[in-house]
């Protein structure tokens, strides 16, 4: 970033520009990965600013863990980025990976959405190092995160295991300063140590058939991994990345991530370890601070991981029976730390009268057509992981059900088929989550004889996570017109027997289409056709606007969940249902709901 | 401008949509020229459209540690929408300083009929506050060169860049390298304005 004033070598970064830094300067050669919040900027950055890394968006995070897995074993380092939801996607994928040889390093950078600043919780992706007994490195600052990032590399090459980098909302989102070695040339690591790389599972099944044998056709499948595991357990009691600060005898502070900066912050006397790398832990060094305070803390984000893994090994420590988890805490700030380890610490309160913001849809958008539809005609519906699930929020009740990502067309199916069909329940998914793993759904209700259907809202991106490219989208990393899926073509390979494609706002065609689609005694699909409104910014149309007079304050068209239409005081300090002129996209849904003729344009 | 400035914590806030990240990064730029140490950490909402966005702002002559600002420690608290501004009151520092701007989105809960409005005056309850408080209302500057409900971000700057007495020069110069060429002009129109504004209102004060 330029200041006017050379600054030389330090550089402002978010925690997603340091990443992608640290995957510069690790010579990473391969970039795989799937939206999510809050990481989704490693991958533009990469791409943007490091073009001699090979970058594509996935079809989804398994797909991307394998993607980067066959890079590493080609002997290149690569990484796989996804949010800790997506891993769960990508779980055996890792599972896979994990104890066996690499060649070149396996990164998998993945963040955990901490208070569930961006939307979801719950998760806490460091649970993967307990299960597959793999590292697991967690930075605090901008400058950890490009640091560690290459430590990840170093570290999955010299134990020969798959590594988690852990960010976090507040890492990826926090601006702080990264000092760069500006004269660093680039050049992709290479490293053919291991001509097989099997997992685990056979590597097991042969050596425990041929334990004592040394012939080199059984030990070259062999990867002492649980070994490697307590060999960087060893290590890292004398590491860089893990840091003893001894200072007041009262309070020690086992932590990691953004809470080292909170605790530090309100506890500048107490005695600390710091860690980087949060699995394996450095027993000798939580022993010396046992041993050197009063009482021991542990703070960490997310779950009680750290907790639960410094009790096994025999050390006891205070955490969640002070600092409770999600829900009961959202986050920690510096405030939660002070208000329990300060005495006489002044707490102050938000007022708890102001309003809370719900989601919505932006004006005009396709979704809101779609799920006034369906409340319109009392359609039932499952929503998938889309900008349409705000469909779901109590001002719109236009979904009945919704899970995960790429799941509405099999939920759809279970609940058909356990109903006998007798009601109207369909699904709703975005291009993204069909073609991340919805396309499964939809293969397995057609061979499966299902007369469901299905509504494809095909805004030509995943809009929620900002616009990256679907496998449909005409643009993209490695975007070719003729490479482009089609859709419409692949639900007719599949074998779906009625496929229509409409445009979302010709409303009464639309409308037609839902209802030929449900009453269809067949498989049936619905593509709704508009390319997201915000991410490619549509031109407008003249704004809607509505009658005073006219309008009798019923709130149906504020329910169609448009961002445009909000409820005002005027001037004489009356309420009044109106259109905000700047956001109004025109595109006349509102006035299909309005009973008093009110909206106009 | 203040002598011997360490530092200060502003939390800046309003809506998406309101150029809250474009505010943070403009003023970063002026901290980093002045050689201070600064973390920025924004929150932003569940979904962009129409939620909240808090902007933790942080510039000190020592290394800045939490990425949030603990309740109590604001100097500033920068707001672009009233509603928001009632939620960062309290996390502000008995001498510290309110700017907020009285445009309302009103919350979905409300328009929604989820949640009951607040009986009390926005605006009111703001000026009622025990801090120093600078109020612009967007309706009252509207100007033809631009936008204002689509600016307040630039307004504010040039507003707060007075306040401290900071150079006008030098913010933008800013303000030139960090827009898009075709938005530059407006923009120093918006900054100019709200550096107008703040003339006069910290006259009249
Ligand atoms: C397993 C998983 N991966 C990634 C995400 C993050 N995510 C949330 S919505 C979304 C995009 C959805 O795109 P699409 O299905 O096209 O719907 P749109 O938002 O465009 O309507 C993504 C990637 C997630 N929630 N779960
Ligand atoms: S980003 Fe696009 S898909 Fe999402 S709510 Fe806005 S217009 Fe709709
Ligand atoms: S639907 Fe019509 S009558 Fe009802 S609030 Fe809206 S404009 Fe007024
Ligand atoms: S016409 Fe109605 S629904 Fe469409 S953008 Fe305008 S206010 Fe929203």
């Amino acid at each position: 970033m330029k200041t006017g004033k050379e600054l030389g070598t330090i550089k402002m970064m978010n925690g997603n520009e340091a990443v992608a830094r640290g995957a510069f300067e690790a010579g990473v050669k391969v970039a795989a990965g799937y939206p999510g919040t809050p990481s989704t900027e490693v991958m533009d950055y990469t791409n943007l600013r490091y073009k001699d890394i090979y970058c594509e968006w996935s079809n989804n995070e398994k797909v991307a863990v394998e993607v980067a897995t066959g890079a590493s074993f080609a002997g290149y380092r690569s990484l796989a980025l996804m949010k800790t939801v997506g891993l769960h996607v990508a779980a055996d994928a890792l599972g896979g990976a994990a104890g066996s040889q690499i060649n070149g390093g396996l990164v998998l950078v993945v963040s955990d959405d901490v208070g569930r600043i961006a939307g979801d919780d719950y998760n806490d992706c460091r649970h993967y190092g307990n299960m597959f007994n793999i590292p697991v490195l967690e930075p605090s600052d901008s400058q950890e995160a490009k640091d560690l990032m290459v430590e990840a590399f170093e570290i999955s090459e010299k134990y020969s295991t798959p590594v988690i980098l852990k960010t976090s909302s507040v890492i990826c989102k926090t601006t702080s300063k990264v000092i760069i070695d500006e004269n660093y040339k680039y050049e992709a690591k290479f490293r053919d140590k291991y001509p097989i790389s099997f997992s685990k599972v056979i590597m097991t099944t042969i050596m425990t058939k041929a334990k004592g044998s040394e012939h080199p056709k059984l030990t070259k499948c062999f990867n002492d991994f649980v070994a490697n595991m307590a060999q960087l357990a060893e290590d890292s009691n004398s590491a860089h990345y893990n840091r003893l600060e001894l200072n007041s005898k009262k309070i020690g502070i086992i932590t990691a991530g953004t809470p080292y900066y909170y605790a530090k912050e309100v506890l500048p006397e107490a005695s600390f370890l710091k860690l980087g790398v949060i699995n394996p832990l450095p027993k000798k060094m939580i022993q010396q601070l046992a041993a050197h305070v009063e009482k021991l803390y542990v703070i960490e984000e997310g779950h009680d991981v750290l907790e639960k893994n410094i009790k096994d090994l025999g050390i006891s420590v205070i955490g969640k029976e002070l600092f409770p988890k999600f829900p009961d805490m959202m986050r920690f700030t510096p405030d939660v730390i002070a208000e329990r380890l300060v005495p006489d610490a002044e707490v102050r309160k938000p007022r708890t009268d102001v309003p809370f913001r719900l989601p919505i849809a932006c004006a005009g958008c396709s979704h809101n057509f779609i799920s006034s539809i369906l409340k319109k005609h009392k359609i039932k519906a499952a929503a998938d992981v889309t900008c349409g699930l705000i469909g779901c929020f109590p001002h719109m009740e236009s979904y009945q059900l919704q899970k995960c990502m790429g799941s509405s067309i099999a939920l759809t199916h279970g609940y058909n088929i356990a109903k006998n069909y007798s009601e109207n329940f369909v699904a709703m998914i975005g291009d993204g989550g069909f073609w991340a793993t919805g396309v499964n759904g939809l293969m397995n209700l057609v061979f499966n004889n299902s007369q469901s259907t299905v509504i494809i809202v095909d805004n030509s991106c995943l809009a929620m996570t900002g616009g990256q490219n679907v496998a449909s989208s005409e643009f993209g990393f490695n975007y070719k017109p003729e490479n482009r899926l089609d859709i419409a073509k692949v639900c007719e390979g599949i074998g779906i027997k009625d496929i229509v494609t409409v445009d979302a706002y010709e409303y009464e065609t639309l409308e037609k289409s839902i209802l030929n689609a449900v009453n269809a005694k067949t498989n049936s699909v619905v593509i709704v056709k508009k390319p997201c409104v915000t991410q490619f910014k549509l031109p407008k149309s003249e704004p809607f606007h509505i009658e005073q007079d006219a309008c009798v304050k019923c709130r149906k068209c504020i329910n169609v969940g448009c961002l445009a239409i909000e409820s005002k005081k005027n001037n004489d300090g009356e309420f009044e249902i109106v259109i905000n002129q700047d956001l109004c996209t025109g595109c006349g849904l509102c006035s299909t709901v309005c009973h008093k003729d009110a909206i106009k344009n | 401008m203040e002598t011997n400035d360490t530092g200060k914590n502003i939390i800046i806030a309003g809506v998406g949509g309101q150029g809250i990240l474009l505010f943070s990064n403009l003023l970063s730029k002026y901290y980093l020229k002045l050689g201070y140490e600064l973390k920025i950490s924004d929150v932003i909402g569940l979904g962009q459209r129409g939620g909240g966005v808090e902007s933790h702002f942080r510039y000190s002559t020592k290394p800045v540690l939490s990425p949030f600002i603990k309740a109590g420690d604001v100097d500033y608290v920068i707001s672009f929408e009233q509603t928001e501004t009632l939620r960062f009151l309290h996390t502000l520092k008995k001498d510290g300083v309110i700017f907020s701007s009285t445009y309302e989105l009103t919350s979905t809960s409300v328009n929604t009929g989820l949640q009951k409005p607040m009986p009390e005056s926005k605006t009111e309850l703001i000026k009622a506050a025990d801090n120093k408080k600078y109020i612009i209302n967007p309706d009252e500057h509207k100007s033809a060169d631009f936008n204002i409900s689509k600016m307040m971000n630039v307004v504010m700057l040039g507003y707060y860049a007075e306040f401290r007495g900071y150079s006008h020069n030098d913010m933008i110069q800013i303000v030139k390298e960090n827009v898009p060429e075709k938005f530059v002009e407006g923009n120093i129109k918006a900054y100019e304005k709200g550096a107008d504004i703040a003339r006069n209102n910290l006259a009249a004060k």
